[in-house]
């Protein structure tokens, strides 16, 4: 019996790349399916050292097109089986990814964001949130986390086994490449010492029994002969989505009560987004910061009343619109205006927003 | 690593390295050796190796012309018992015997802006437990310059505390 | 079914979903067969798991009284090499077309042959991509008339036939099964795919089974044409028999030498 990774809650002091796989192993994942490419790459690295350790698998594959196809058959067989990619990887990811939206498969990918399109860097971005929330060629029913530390990228990763297998949505951490290099304090710790249970596994194919006889076989399809029949599997999801949102969302404010100007930003942004506002405040203005840490769902109905009270939104993020987008359709009909301040591919510091703010003249 | 290069310059310390520039490129697979780095043991005077990124630093060493015969090199694997993978006095035994040569080891202990002295005494005892089982000295325990007069001249198991100025922060990549 | 005579099926058929929804005269309901009788013959049926591409093969994802599961085009060997790596003790079987195996699902066919993946792989190959309209496929012969080569296949341009078999018998380690059956002989086809499941329970490798098969909807043939066609035409370019068994020794000329590393 192999011992357990971590007990009760440890300090310790790790890239985030390091802190994903021992999350899984925390979780209690059984396997990884993976591909290499930066910036996530150590995730491999130190699950295929630890994982003989705790008994667990590892498979490279050939691609991301398998690697995510792969995962999709350890989820089949009720395992926790999970993969991780970035930029061009994440492209390919979306085929399978789509083919478990459509079965409602508990597939975890992390996608630890680089500069894009193409191959563009190797380094950081937010640019992959059209790609991980909407990737495939359907609705987008996927429940994704945006993590801003190393401890909440343990968390989540933790959360996102759970929510997978508890809801059936495909799920994913939303990290990027700052967060996978950089080395902070982070607390590790068995999800039994904080109370948290894991959802269990079951197996969609490989149940037990003779299949035709004890029990009918599974026979699963993503695939259908006429539109009604597509309409009636979807509009299922579909409600059952809407109707867990409640329960999946999550999000962070700070001084928003009487905030003339809310800064939104998601991921390691918000960091520099929150100094931003204690530096505003700190000089008399009513700045406040409204964070999503699920990107999907996505928490319009939380951020509208937030949104109606202040004068002035600003979106903070290393993309180009990519969580405006989201921002702008989710309060849609409110009027307080919405401006960005958008840098694809770079890192923005709390100064840089500082500064835009008061050349804008957004309070 | 620009600036931090040209500060250490400032300094009298010669560093020997690549640029960032002319490595741009090369990605992750960057750990090729700079050609004066792998004669650095023909250089005159003290010269100081830091090798080491992710799983597998230890294995550039052997890399260096006359590391194998060098009577005065030595090899020291530096040890951070908050890293997860050398928290144990075992797993930092199992660590350092996957190293090759090492002829002593250095307690560096520390969670970065959250560092204590406690930590750093803790980790002090399981680096030095670890040493006696592995015979080897444990040649120092590095404590940041802030807390260093907390501790004094040697830690809780009478190794020599080295102050450190920490300039890494500078550098990114 | 309350008919007067019940044809004979194999036990692991599901009589449900008969008539299968297989054109007249194709072959997939042959090959299915032989692949019954050989699930039959090893009584594999309780942890058997039958994956499915996309295409005419797509239509057997409820023929059997197994856990099935039709995925991707191309990717139903990817899916099955991460059930069975998550779960050893299942069987896995991967049922595709040439075009699924061949074109875009080549890449997954290489690695898993190389890595010698624990899974039974059948490619039925009827030249065409016969879902779509009968487009030119992999297989297709020169000079072949398909929907995309309405003049013939001109190989000067768009290359000859894939062997399948011999690139899988090329690169796969000992151990291996290789093998190209056809619905003319099924007798033959049911022994192949029978010591293909057999490697894979006795743990000794990939096994790879390539059925010539026949497509009459879209070789606009009629049945003497369409038996001509699989029996002479097809068997001049995919030779019938076993490539490679897994009794066999690697040859000889490569030497393998575990790596040295640093240490001299």
């Amino acid at each position: 019996m192999a011992t357990r990774p971590v007990t009760g809650e440890q300090r310790a002091f790790m890239t985030g790349n390091e802190v994903v796989a021992w999350a899984a192993l925390a979780a209690g994942a059984d396997i990884m399916y993976g591909y290499p490419i930066t910036p996530q790459n150590e995730i491999m690295h130190y699950w295929t050292r630890m994982a003989p350790k705790y008994e667990r698998g590892f498979l490279q594959t050939e691609d991301e097109i398998s690697a995510g196809f792969a995962t999709v058959g350890g989820v089949l067989a009720g395992k926790r089986a999970f993969t991780a990619t970035a930029g061009p990887g994440n492209v390919l990811m979306q085929e399978a990814m789509a083919m478990a939206e459509m079965m409602r498969l508990p597939t975890v990918v992390v996608v630890t964001q680089r500069g894009g399109p193409s191959t563009a860097t190797v380094i950081y971005s937010q640019q992959e949130l059209n790609l991980t929330c909407f990737g495939g060629n359907g609705e987008g029913l996927r429940i994704v986390y945006s993590p801003s530390s190393h401890d909440e990228l343990f968390l989540y990763t933790i959360k996102a086994f759970n929510s997978a297998w508890k809801y059936r949505f495909p799920t994913f951490v939303l990290g990027d490449g700052y967060q996978s290099k950089m080395r902070e304090p982070v607390t590790i710790f068995d999800p039994e010492a904080r109370g948290i249970t894991m959802e269990p596994c079951h197996p969609m194919v490989g149940l037990p029994g003779l299949p035709g006889e004890e029990r009918d076989p599974a026979h699963l399809r993503n695939t259908y002969n006429l539109e009604d029949e597509l309409y009636e599997v979807l509009m299922t999801a579909i409600k059952e989505y809407e109707a867990i949102a409640p329960q999946v969302v999550e999000w962070d404010t700070y001084a928003v009560d009487d905030a003339e100007l809310l800064i939104i930003a998601h991921g390691v942004v918000s960091r520099a987004a929150r100094a931003a506002v204690v530096s505003l405040r700190e000089r008399g203005f009513k700045a406040g910061y409204f964070r999503p840490v699920t990107l999907k769902p996505f928490l319009a109905e939380t951020l509208r009343p937030l949104a109606a009270r202040a004068r002035n939104l600003l979106v903070v993020e290393s993309a180009y619109g990519q969580l405006k987008r989201q921002v702008q359709a989710g309060l849609y009909g409110l009027e307080t205006p919405v401006t960005g301040y958008l840098r694809p591919g770079m890192g923005i510091t709390p100064e840089e927003i500082v500064e835009f703010v008061h050349a804008k003249e957004l309070i | 690593m620009r600036p931090l290069k040209l500060k250490l310059e400032a300094m009298g310390i010669k560093v020997l390295g690549w640029e960032t520039r002319q490595v741009t490129g090369w990605g992750e697979a960057g750990t090729v050796l700079h050609p004066a780095v792998r004669w650095a043991l023909h250089q005159e005077g003290d010269v100081i190796i830091d090798a080491g990124y992710g799983t597998a630093g230890a294995g550039t060493l052997h890399l260096l012309e006359g590391a194998g015969t060098a009577s005065d090199l030595r090899v020291l694997a530096v040890i951070n018992t908050a890293r997860p993978a050398t928290a144990t006095v075992e797993d930092i035994i199992v660590h350092v015997r996957s190293l090759g040569r090492v002829d002593g080891l250095l307690n560096n202990t520390h969670l970065g802006e959250e560092t204590t002295v406690d930590l750093i005494q803790a980790g002090a005892r399981k680096v030095t437990a670890a040493a006696r089982e592995l015979n080897l000295p444990v040649v120092a325990t590095a404590v940041m310059f802030e807390l260093a007069s907390f501790i004094g001249e040697r830690d809780i198991c009478g190794n020599p505390v080295r102050a450190i100025k920490r300039y890494m922060p500078m550098a990114f990549w | 079914m309350a008919i007067a005579a019940q044809p004979q099926m194999p036990r692991v058929w599901r009589a449900e979903t008969k008539p299968h929804k297989f054109c007249p005269g194709c072959g997939h309901g042959i090959v299915l067969k032989a692949l019954g009788e050989a699930i039959d013959a090893l009584d594999i049926q309780e942890r058997t798991i039958f994956g499915c591409d996309i295409g005419c093969s797509l239509l057997s994802w409820d023929f059997f009284n197994l856990d099935t599961v039709q995925t991707h085009h191309g990717r139903t060997t990817p899916v099955l090499v991460g059930i069975k790596r998550a779960r050893p003790e299942l069987v896995v079987v991967s049922y595709m077309g040439d075009g699924g195996a061949y074109a875009i699902g080549a890449q997954h066919l290489v690695s898993s042959a190389s890595r010698n993946d624990l899974v039974t792989i059948i490619v039925v190959n009827n030249t065409v991509y016969a879902m779509t309209g009968g487009q030119m496929a992999p297989t297709t012969l020169p000079g072949q008339k398909t929907e995309t080569t309405p003049y013939g296949r001109d190989a000067s341009l768009t290359g000859r036939p894939i062997l399948g078999p011999e690139l899988v018998a090329a690169i796969a380690p000992p151990g291996a099964y290789v093998a190209r059956g056809s619905i003319a002989n099924i007798v033959q086809l049911k022994n192949f795919i029978q010591k293909g499941l057999q490697n894979q329970l006795e743990g000794r490798g990939i096994a790879f089974i390539e059925a010539l098969s026949s497509c009459p909807t879209n070789w606009h043939t009629n049945a003497a044409a369409t038996w001509r066609f699989v029996e002479k035409e097809m068997t001049a370019y995919f030779p019938v028999g076993e490539l490679r068994t897994p009794e066999e020794k690697a040859a000889g000329r490569l030497q393998e030498v575990p790596p040295r590393g640093f240490q001299s």
